[in-house]
């Protein structure tokens, strides 16, 4: 290709033909910021984790089963509680070591892997939260609704009982969705160019 | 990080910056974009700095380092639009020496360069700076066979760009 071999001629010929960045510069930018898409991972990442953690702290019922007084149910939340602070702390190892994974100086195709793979583990502990919340939700109504006599009249008849029952599964889906478009969003604007690349360099080996 | 390696480090950077411009010259097309590239590549460049052992040269290392801030972490995307500005600026081209034809030429391979996805764009880069297969196919992370047969899709896909 003839185009090919000129603009190869003139690439070596122009190789030296830049404004030269003089060392004061580079110390400067030494000390500038970065907007690396990993450093936005990681903090987003930890901001996440921060937030579901201090979830769990606000929203801890507690106090609430302490006053029913069945001590079955209050050692049952107390080891639930015990084995979600275990589930976490394992999300932020696989996490911590994935991170420190990542090095610039990997081929391209492992660099990208290992990035997508820190995302996958903090998507995992929020669809783990997200699951947690469902759960609690639903635990939540199903103790009130035992342990007070507000909905009875909910339960009086047949379509009450369902018009109830569809009130709570629509507030569920809309929170759920609100939060699943959320991170859709949010990482859609930060991963898109590592996705498209990524896949692109694996079709090269897949073609 | 002691005050001597960062001497060091922007000794070395400084000799050989203009492997940096040539990768931002590829993957950027005005100069605001240019220079946030090269800033972004040198932060990476001095946060890798303390684990370059010198086991390789500084500039296999240091390609590497760059085209991967380019293609995976560098997160503003740069629009296609080649400015006159930019090629006043950033990149003479030596027009003397060209007739007008050629000189034509160039800068429609240039433009067509620019519109290659940023994988693409990265084997022209290494095919430009004269790499061989081996060291294209372990920059990437793809097998050898495959980039060459990628490489040789690449050139068809500029000559249908230069001629539609």
């Amino acid at each position: 290709m003839k185009e090919l071999d000129l603009l190869k001629k003139d690439w070596k010929k122009n190789e030296t033909n830049f404004q030269q960045i003089s060392s004061q510069e580079i110390y400067k930018m030494l000390h500038g910021n970065s907007s690396s898409v990993v450093k936005w991972i990681l903090i987003i990442s930890l901001l996440e984790f921060a937030f579901w953690l201090s979830i769990s702290f606000l929203f801890s019922n507690d106090a609430y089963i302490k006053t029913i007084q069945k001590e079955n149910l209050v050692l049952f939340f107390d080891v639930l509680n015990y084995i979600n602070y275990a589930v976490i702390l394992i999300f932020i190892y696989f996490f911590y070591k994935n991170y420190k994974k990542i090095s610039v100086v990997s081929s391209t195709r492992q660099l990208m892997s290992d990035i997508l793979k820190t995302r996958k583990t903090v998507n995992y502990y929020v669809l783990y939260n997200i699951s947690l919340f469902t759960i609690g939700f639903i635990g939540g109504i199903l103790m009130i609704s035992l342990s007070t006599s507000i909905l009875n009249n909910a339960f009086k008849t047949t379509e009450s009982s369902l018009l109830f029952v569809l009130v709570c599964l629509g507030m569920l889906l809309f929170c759920v969705t609100i939060l699943w478009l959320f991170y859709k969003l949010l990482y859609g604007f930060l991963l898109k160019k590592l996705h498209t690349n990524y896949s692109e360099l694996k079709k090269i080996d897949f073609d | 990080m002691n005050a001597d390696l960062e001497q060091n480090f922007i000794k070395l950077l400084s000799e050989n910056q203009n492997l940096i411009h040539k990768v931002c010259r590829i993957y950027t097309s005005d100069v605001d974009n240019h220079n946030d590239l090269f800033q972004e590549i040198t932060i990476q460049l001095w946060k890798a700095y303390p684990k370059f052992r010198g086991e390789s040269k500084f500039t296999t290392w240091a390609y590497r380092v760059a085209l991967n801030t380019a293609i995976t972490i560098f997160r503003k995307n740069s629009k296609i639009q080649i400015t006159d500005d930019y090629e006043k600026h950033s990149f003479v081209i030596a027009q003397e020496e060209y007739n007008n034809e050629e000189e034509e030429q160039l800068k429609l391979m240039y433009q067509a360069i620019h519109q290659l996805n940023d994988i693409e764009k990265a084997l022209i880069f290494m095919y430009l700076e004269d790499k061989d297969y081996q060291e294209i196919s372990e920059t990437l992370g793809i097998s050898e066979v495959n980039a060459r047969v990628k490489m040789n899709r690449i050139k068809t896909k500029l000559k249908k760009i230069l001629n539609p």
